[in-house]
């Protein structure tokens, strides 16, 4: 099978420009004013972890739950694109689309904590494993979901406690049953990028995450059948 | 395998286009499924369709055909009985079956052109081979000149003609529709009729729901008639039709108003349809046309004119099941 579902991502992002500069937008409103208002710099990094993390998730979930109930994921599938690779070229598609839209918003937040290119292309790298990882969450959202409103539940509910264990939203306690989930938890590292582009701090955990990177790439191809259980067919039936 | 009020007489499952030589390339045995809780959809159906052979469901609404079509493109899954699919890839790669549901849904932003090249690809066809097919299917359907454009501008009749393009342009071997000419105007119409026919000669199977009774006895080999979620009866059109070779249908068509329900009836003459043009059929053939005219000038209707027509594929639907076809 060739790249065909990648390729009409792109075709269809390229095509839908509004939409395209209201996601570079949204996430540059929402930086600016906590990059130019002086916020302290772990209240900065836990804000734009959480946008970050949120809108690949939603970004992800949403769409694919509105081509399951629109039948339209039930017609890609049933015209001869194998699930997996439905899942995993949309996803990769995606996540390529999430970093662009949220380059500019990563670049003003960098820029704001007085970072240098190259604390701002490492914590590039670490935002495109981190949308990777949350846009495939995302398809799992959906696939476990049946309308919208489900999918915005459970997309805000998962990301919000992968962040939470990922220790974005408290302070840190060495050697305690929190580090010790922090250490493995998906968004820990792009959180720790942002606060080490103004804090200097070092950035840890990047073999967890491209280990998340992986395993949620093999979890998704090895479910991708019983994914569509749920997105195949039209839920207006 | 005819279903328990089968008839008139024949097989749903045998048929002039139907050669028995031949292996039926899809087989649904006792087949049955339900939505949920509901009634069910499908009733311990069987139906078989064979290389080279056109065949049409024909039924009301609820009837079961479009679940029928759905289960046989895989989309939903039988909660009892057997379905024979082809395989479903062709050993040179391509999706055996073409399928073009009720639901009109594209990628919205994309033309219709990036659409069905998307949909030819995914069924098998490298790019120029896909692009060249689309565009043939474009051209036959009258379909050119909308095929830069976004599908959001389409109208309901472009979005149904450009769901065909993406079912048939990848040549499949199996080939289910479902009402597949709503929504044409007469040129496409004949143009899809063409192409199925095409797909039937090439030694496909084309299987498709359809109200459009007055195209189905020169387009169909075998029609099958559904009745509340079972297989009635089915053969050829010719062999249909000639079960009832007696029954004249005659339209009325009035000058003013006129109620019906006053309409005194004699023997075998049943009103089929009390609007206007008002339908009435007769078992006693063109033979009854006095009498019609008499009762309905003594009910106080001013007639305009009337055409005599042989029975069609509704009388004997309703000769079968005692039920209208758009009931």
């Amino acid at each position: 099978m060739t790249a065909i579902v990648w390729e009409l991502e792109w075709r269809i992002a390229t095509a839908r420009k509004r939409l395209f500069v209201l996601n570079v937008v949204v996430p540059l409103l929402l930086v600016v004013p906590v990059a130019a208002g002086a916020a302290p710099a772990v209240h900065a990094a836990a804000v734009y972890t959480v946008l970050f993390a949120i809108f690949s998730t939603f970004g992800s979930a949403i769409p694919l739950v509105r081509d399951g109930e629109s039948g339209l994921s039930g017609r890609v599938l049933r015209a001869g694109v194998a699930p997996a690779s439905y899942f995993l070229q949309r996803t990769a598609a995606g996540a390529v689309i999430d970093v662009l839209q949220l380059g500019p918003a990563l670049a003003v937040a960098a820029v704001g904590a007085g970072a240098g290119p190259r604390a701002f292309l490492l914590v590039l790298v670490v935002l495109a494993a981190t949308v990777w990882v949350a846009n495939l969450l995302g398809v799992l959202v959906a696939a476990a979901t049946r309308s919208l409103a489900e999918a915005a539940l459970f997309a805000a509910v998962s990301t919000l406690l992968l962040l939470h264990a990922s220790g974005v939203f408290r302070t840190p306690v060495p050697e305690s049953f929190g580090a010790a989930l922090e250490s493995v938890a998906p968004f820990r590292v792009l959180h720790e990028a942002l606060l080490s582009v103004s804090l200097m701090t070092p950035v840890r955990g990047g073999t967890a995450l491209g280990v998340w990177c992986v395993v949620m790439a093999v979890v998704t191809w090895v479910l991708a059948g019983r994914l569509t259980g749920s997105l195949r067919v039209s839920r207006r039936s | 395998m005819s279903g328990p009020d089968a008839g008139p007489g024949t097989d749903p499952n045998a048929g002039p286009g139907s050669n028995p030589a031949f292996d039926p390339l899809v087989r649904a045995v006792a087949v049955s499924y339900r939505y949920g809780s509901g009634a069910p959809a499908l009733d311990g159906v069987d139906l078989e369709g064979r290389p080279g052979e056109i065949v049409t469901l024909v039924g009301p609404n609820g009837a079961g055909k479009s679940t029928l079509l759905r289960l046989l493109a895989g989309d939903l899954a039988p909660d009892a009985g057997a379905l024979h699919l082809p395989s479903r890839r062709s050993a040179a790669g391509r999706v055996a079956t073409g399928y073009a549901g009720e639901e009109a849904c594209h990628f919205e932003s994309l033309s219709g052109t990036h659409n069905a090249v998307f949909f030819a690809r995914a069924a098998g066809l490298g790019r120029e081979e896909a692009e060249a097919a689309v565009r043939e299917q474009f051209d036959l359907l009258g379909l050119g000149e909308d095929a830069s454009r976004p599908v959001s501008t389409y109208s309901f009749g472009a979005r149904r003609k450009l769901l065909l393009v993406e079912a048939l342009a990848h040549r499949p071997t199996l080939t289910l529709l479902d009402e597949p000419f709503a929504g044409l105007d007469l040129d496409s119409r004949e143009a899809l009729a063409d192409l199925l026919r095409e797909r039937s000669a090439e030694g496909g199977t084309v299987m498709m729901a359809s109200h459009d009774l007055d195209l189905l006895p020169q387009l169909a080999d075998r029609i099958v008639f559904m009745h509340d979620a079972r297989v009635v009866a089915g053969g050829s059109p010719d062999e249909l039709l000639a079960s009832m070779p007696d029954v004249a249908r005659f339209e009325v068509t009035l000058a003013g108003s006129f109620d019906s329900t006053g309409l005194v009836r004699s023997e075998g003459t049943t009103l089929v349809d009390g609007g206007d043009p008002l339908i009435l059929e007769s078992e006693r053939g063109q033979a009854a046309l006095p009498e019609v005219c008499l009762a309905l000038a003594a009910a106080g209707a001013r007639i305009r004119r009337v055409v005599v027509k042989d029975a069609g594929l509704a009388a004997v639907f309703r000769s079968v099941t005692g039920a209208e076809l758009d009931g």
